[in-house]
């Protein structure tokens, strides 16, 4: 059984959808959740372990009285030299962009004006 | 445990195995299919929309061949397999490349005259056809960008109906070669994995399986067989072989076509529901330039690609559209079973040659939507800058490097190459397993190499061969 949304993830996750209202943030969570369910095993432990690493590194920092938020902090990541790391953002953010935009509500017809 | 009994067993229900079926089934045999996906209706759902990925992809569409870059590819996972979710382009297998893996892997009975033949039967079961009409803004654009290059662009055939409106709908499997199995008496079990293939010497006598139930429990189940035919596609097919200890070239020399984006912007909106059906030719077989799913998730995914701001284009998402061009890559890849684990680790190396000839490909790509009058381009490069003018592509070529380029691919093949030629292959030229007298292989696999064209055509020809020559057996 594959592990759910780890802390990271789900902060993650929450950060790149901090624009989006509750109710669809719930549904692009819930999609993100299943996708990581979904991923072939060693993929999803891969991810499992990079977001404990991380998650542990921003814990202990926040504990120490980080001002650092987490959307700089994904910045950084965005751009750093590790390859997995800047892999790792850009999967969460991959999942988000696409649900958050296919969730999105269809504008009105114009003929239901 | 429950057992079954069938006289020939065919694992999976995509392109190789729904065409084995119908022929199977129609020359009298007892056939079995099972698939591990569901069975969805093929309206269900919207093409290419989230809810399509969550119910008929594979890992719900996250699957990535691991490398330097690492490569995303899609598989169906549903009853049909890919064919429920690719664009239902159709291209024979060129002559000449076909003449070329005769010659390499010395496949017998693959001459033109053959494969002809077998093409001529899928296409007259599956509406082989051209778009009526006028293409859409999205195709047309291809087709007006490559003219005015002096290029060579064409439009596809499609596996389409098309309605007195003009309105398409794809021939996938579940609606063209299953039913025809089933009307022809096959039998076919979904949400049916199977875990490994059962082996007495050089015969396999069936397979253990878990199927869900109608109410959702999970019941193991053994299936006996007097043949096997595994048709999973060039993933799951080695991946079930390895896990059943059958490994002499089995799951070596991945091959699929690289393929990178780009969204192009216009001037006005264009359309969405469809995938384009040109595709510029001009550097065929090693590159081809064609069109991508564009719907709003889509357009959003490839514009944040580029790590340019994008949010004034997603805003008027309606005026963007995905393109990509794909190579035929030198590179190979393999995929290796994983003891416990049901995915395989899959690996891909491209070359130095691959990744120059996609870095090419991305410019081109660009120079023919430029000229088709597209105003903003923004490349799958992390860090690549938007294209305005001809003079910006040159940045690209500096910013392609692996650990900057987002590639993705669909077409998987090559995993268990058929021929003669027993030190080059994992089965014989009509897809038997070497060592095995009733273990047959029938999908994208056999396949030597990636045809530089959607496989599913060349997959059904030569499924649709294989049958026939082993029937001729019984």
């Amino acid at each position: 059984m594959l592990p759910p949304m780890l802390w990271l993830e789900r902060q993650v996750v929450a950060t790149l959808a901090s624009d989006v209202d509750h109710r669809r943030r719930l549904a692009l969570e819930g999609y993100v959740d299943g996708v990581l369910r979904a991923m072939p095993e060693h993929l999803r432990m891969g991810v499992a372990a990079e977001s404990i690493v991380l998650g542990s590194g921003e814990w202990v920092s926040r504990r120490l009285g980080s001002r650092r938020s987490l959307a700089d902090r994904i910045g950084g990541w965005e751009r750093s030299r590790i390859g997995p790391i800047r892999q790792y953002v850009r999967l969460l953010s991959s999942l988000v962009i696409f649900a958050d935009e296919e969730l999105a509500p269809e504008p009105p017809d114009e003929d239901d004006e | 445990m429950t057992t079954l009994e069938t006289e020939i067993l065919i694992i999976g229900s995509g392109a190789g195995g729904a065409v084995t079926a119908a022929k199977l089934a129609r020359a009298g045999r007892s056939v079995m299919v099972v698939e591990e996906g569901p069975w969805v209706d093929p309206d269900a759902v919207e093409p290419f929309s989230i809810d399509e990925m969550v119910l008929k992809y594979r890992h719900q569409g996250a699957s990535a061949a691991l490398g330097s870059p690492g490569i995303a590819y899609a598989e169906g996972r549903c009853v049909g397999g890919s064919t429920e979710i690719n664009s239902g382009l159709y291209h024979r297998l060129p002559p000449e490349l076909a003449d070329e893996w005769r010659k390499t892997y010395r496949i017998a009975e693959f001459t033109p005259d053959v494969l002809d033949k077998y093409s001529d039967q899928i296409e007259s079961e599956m509406s082989v056809s051209y778009l009526p009409g006028a293409p859409p803004p999205s195709s047309a654009a291809l087709e007006r960008g490559a003219a005015k290059l002096g290029w060579r662009a064409v439009e596809f055939a499609r596996v389409f109906t098309y309605d007195s409106a003009g309105r398409g709908t794809k021939q996938t499997m579940a609606r063209t070669f299953l039913p025809r199995a089933v009307d022809a008496g096959a039998q076919i079990i979904a949400e049916c994995r199977v875990s490994k293939l059962i082996r007495k010497g050089d015969h396999i006598v069936g397979a253990r399986c878990t199927r869900k139930l109608p109410g959702g429990e999970i019941e193991s189940l053994t299936i006996r067989a007097e043949h096997v035919f595994v048709c999973g596609g060039a993933i799951q097919t080695p991946t079930l072989l390895q896990h059943s200890g059958i490994r002499e070239q089995i799951g070596v020399g991945l091959k699929f076509h690289p393929t990178i984006k780009v969204a192009a912007r216009f001037p006005r909106a264009y359309d969405h529901a469809d995938v384009p059906m040109h595709r510029v030719t001009e550097f065929a077989p090693f590159l081809t330039i064609g069109g991508s799913a564009s719907r709003r998730g889509h357009v959003a995914l490839a514009l944040a690609d580029s790590a340019s701001d994008y949010r004034d284009a997603l805003a008027s998402w309606e005026d963007v559209v995905v393109y990509y061009a794909a190579i035929r890559s030198d590179g190979s890849g393999r995929v290796t079973a994983l003891p416990g684990l049901k995915a395989p680790l899959v690996t891909y190396r491209m070359t130095d040659a691959d990744q120059s000839r996609l870095a090419r490909g991305l410019l081109h790509l660009g120079e023919v939507l430029l000229a088709a009058g597209a105003t903003e381009l923004y490349p799958s490069l992390a860090g690549g800058t938007v294209a305005r003018r001809a003079e910006d592509l040159v940045d690209w070529w500096d910013a392609f490097t692996p650990s900057r380029a987002n590639l993705m691919t669909v077409h998987l093949t090559s995993t268990v190459r058929m021929g003669d030629d027993e030190s080059r292959t994992g089965a014989d030229s009509y897809g038997r397993v070497w060592g095995y007298r009733n273990l047959r292989i029938n999908d994208a696999s056999l396949l030597p190499d990636a045809p530089g064209v959607n496989p599913q055509a060349a997959i059904m020809t030569i499924a649709a061969r294989n049958a026939d020559e082993f029937l001729s057996h019984l």
